[in-house]
């Protein structure tokens, strides 16, 4: 199902500018096909800003960056990626069924190919029951199941996840990880943020991103490895002070 | 109750206004716009009232004595400001052009209007009275009686200073707008203003909300292109206006009775392509929003242009001279037009095109500038 590049992603000193404040810093990241790549870090480390520039939402203000073998902007490569963002992104005066009939549309979806995707997709985020209840009325876990599920409903091979399990419960999320390890499996590459540390160790390869920079990039076990520490939360803060140390020797 | 608690809300509700700009800006710039807006707008009598006079007038010869032209006096007492006067001397062209549309009214005055006041003021037995003919488009009731006034007012001028008193009728001969009332005035005006104002409301804080909970990132990462987005819109919105419009039409034809002269197809595709406008009028303000009730915020600079521009309420004859460019900078005027042009004098498309025209050109002067703040919010 999906086309013949070896890395999903590459950046080449990837530069995002909003003014004066610099969102993401001369990065540059390399994810494999079929890979799932986590990126942790505090919020306003430019992760979003990442995203939104690789999804193709906001131009770069310098630097390269290819998507799925395809230097972007393109739209070529729009119908191969989803994207689920963290304002969840679906309509909330529309049924579960309709943001979900809405998003397939969209990629051309039909009939019973739809019918089956939706089915198999609700299912899955466990929100078979509220096929036809209007999303206000949702809680705010529900809305980002819905969310995910309206990502997945056009078979991305890309997928982009911008906090996807925020407000998820625990038992759910490890299906969520147990999904995109199917995913993986049929050759799908997955970019996500998280802010859950834990979680991260299912990721392939994590990368700790500080002020618009990835600081560390590495399995998740070589990382907690190198700082000499057990949990990935310490293992951020080791090289969160190292990378400042070295700022102030470089100033 | 205590004296402190309340201060804390007060400051903290001061604080919240002072700090968002737009809130500061709304709070003071908005009665300085509704003010001067409706202080101009309602200060001015009705003005530049395009009128043809056709003066057939003989005049009157006494026995021994000097023929008077009785006519040319009201003539020149006539408000000038009120009336912009064109002198014609063929009657049936005259009317070609308030049939068309670039004059208000004909004001005849007969070959023998002169004879006829002199005679009368002599001898009160006379069989035949002066008679001055209004034929004009009594279609818009405020133009209709400043003309009258006009007219009534420069012949009582001129009776005061000649000091005599023939009596003189004037008779009214519509061509348009026969037992036109107000309503009838006002109806085809609301319709273009209710889909103006509902469209573009509804699609602001329809795409607001787009914008704030992240389904037009979601759309535009997908194949949809920021032209579908607003074509999508369009046909949406102005399915919608042709709905709103047949509701309306349906209560003002039934409940209210008013006059409907031509084919409302006409007046509903003029009310489709500024519901069409409208949205992307609404897309366009949503970029200057970022939380939904900013939105409302900009409610009244949507409303009170129109209200006050558009010729909804009042013919633009009666908005100051140098307020009507403005007039024709909004795009509800022309639906306005054409809505009144159809119901009222049953005109068709071969005459009210370029008011089709002017709103097509809106329309994607808009669509085209709500396309490109996607496209700008993108960079």
């Amino acid at each position: 199902m999906t086309s013949n590049y070896e890395y999903a992603i590459t950046t080449d000193n990837l530069t995002k500018k909003f003014g004066d404040f610099t969102a993401v810093n001369n990065l540059n990241l390399e994810v494999k096909k079929s890979e799932i790549f986590g990126l942790l870090g505090p919020n306003g480390a430019g992760k979003t800003t990442l995203i939104k520039m690789l999804t193709g939402i906001n131009g770069s203000t310098s630097g390269d960056a290819q998507v799925l073998g395809k230097k972007i902007p393109d739209r070529n490569i729009a119908s191969k990626i989803g994207y689920m963002p963290q304002e969840t992104g679906v309509y909330l005066s529309l049924t579960v069924e309709q943001n979900m009939k809405f998003y397939g549309r969209i990629f051309n979806l039909s009939g019973q190919k739809m019918e089956r995707k939706i089915d198999e997709l609700l299912k899955f985020v466990d929100l078979e029951d509220w096929r036809y209840a209007m999303v206000e009325n949702l809680s705010g876990g529900m809305k980002h199941r819905l969310s995910l599920a309206c990502t997945l409903i056009h078979e991305p091979e890309l997928l982009f996840l911008d906090e996807p399990t925020v407000g998820v419960d625990p038992e759910l999320r490890v299906s969520f990880w147990n999904y995109f390890q199917q995913l993986k499996e049929k050759g799908v590459t997955i970019l996500l943020t998280t802010h859950y540390m834990d979680e991260a160790r299912h990721c392939d390869r994590i990368g700790f991103m500080q002020r618009g920079r990835i600081i560390a990039e590495d399995k998740p076990a070589t990382l907690m490895e190198i700082s000499g520490n057990d949990s990935l939360e310490d293992a951020f803060l080791f090289f969160s002070k190292k990378d400042e140390i070295q700022g102030n020797e470089v100033a | 109750m205590k004296f402190y608690r309340i201060m804390a809300v007060s400051r903290r509700v001061f604080r919240d206004v002072a700090n968002d700009k737009r809130s500061l800006a709304m709070l003071f710039l908005a009665p300085i716009f509704a003010m001067c807006i409706f202080g101009v707008a309602f200060s001015g009598d009705v003005e530049g009232v395009n009128v043809i006079i056709v003066n057939q007038d003989q005049g009157f010869t006494p026995p021994l004595g000097e023929t008077t032209y009785f006519s040319t006096d009201i003539i020149s007492n006539l408000n000038t400001s009120t009336l912009n006067i064109q002198n014609m001397s063929n009657v049936d062209e005259a009317r070609q052009k308030v049939e068309n549309g670039q004059s208000s009214a004909v004001i005849i005055f007969p070959e023998d209007f002169s004879k006829n006041a002199a005679l009368k003021s002599q001898n009160q037995s006379y069989p035949n009275s002066a008679e001055i003919i209004i034929e004009g488009d009594d279609s818009v009731t405020n133009i209709k009686n400043a003309i009258q006034k006009t007219v009534n007012q420069a012949l009582s001028d001129t009776l005061t200073s000649k000091g005599f008193t023939p009596a003189i009728k004037i008779t009214s001969n519509p061509i348009y707008g026969e037992d036109a009332d107000f309503i009838d005035f006002f109806v085809p005006g609301i319709l273009a203003f209710v889909v103006y104002l509902l469209t573009t409301i509804l699609t602001l804080i329809n795409f607001v909300g787009e914008r704030s909970n992240g389904t037009l990132e979601r759309v535009l990462a997908s194949p949809v292109t920021e032209g579908e987005v607003v074509t999508g819109y369009a046909i949406t919105f102005g399915t919608f206006g042709i709905i709103q419009v047949s509701l309306l039409l349906a209560i003002a034809i039934l409940v209210f009775n008013i006059l409907v002269v031509g084919n409302v197809l006409y007046a509903f595709i003029a009310v489709a392509i500024l519901a069409i406008t409208c949205q992307a009028l609404g897309i366009l303000l949503s970029s200057l929003a970022k939380r939904p009730e900013q939105a409302i915020q900009f409610f009244p600079f949507v409303i009170l242009p129109a209200f006050l521009l558009s010729g909804v309420f009042w013919p633009i004859q009666a908005i100051p001279y140098w307020l009507r460019p403005f007039s024709y900078m909004i795009p509800p005027t022309y639906a306005v037009e054409a809505c009144r042009a159809v119901m009222l004098k049953g005109w068709g498309p071969d005459k009210i095109w370029p008011d089709y025209l002017a709103l097509i050109f809106f329309a994607l002067l808009f669509m085209g500038l709500a396309v490109w703040t996607l496209k700008r919010g993108k960079k």
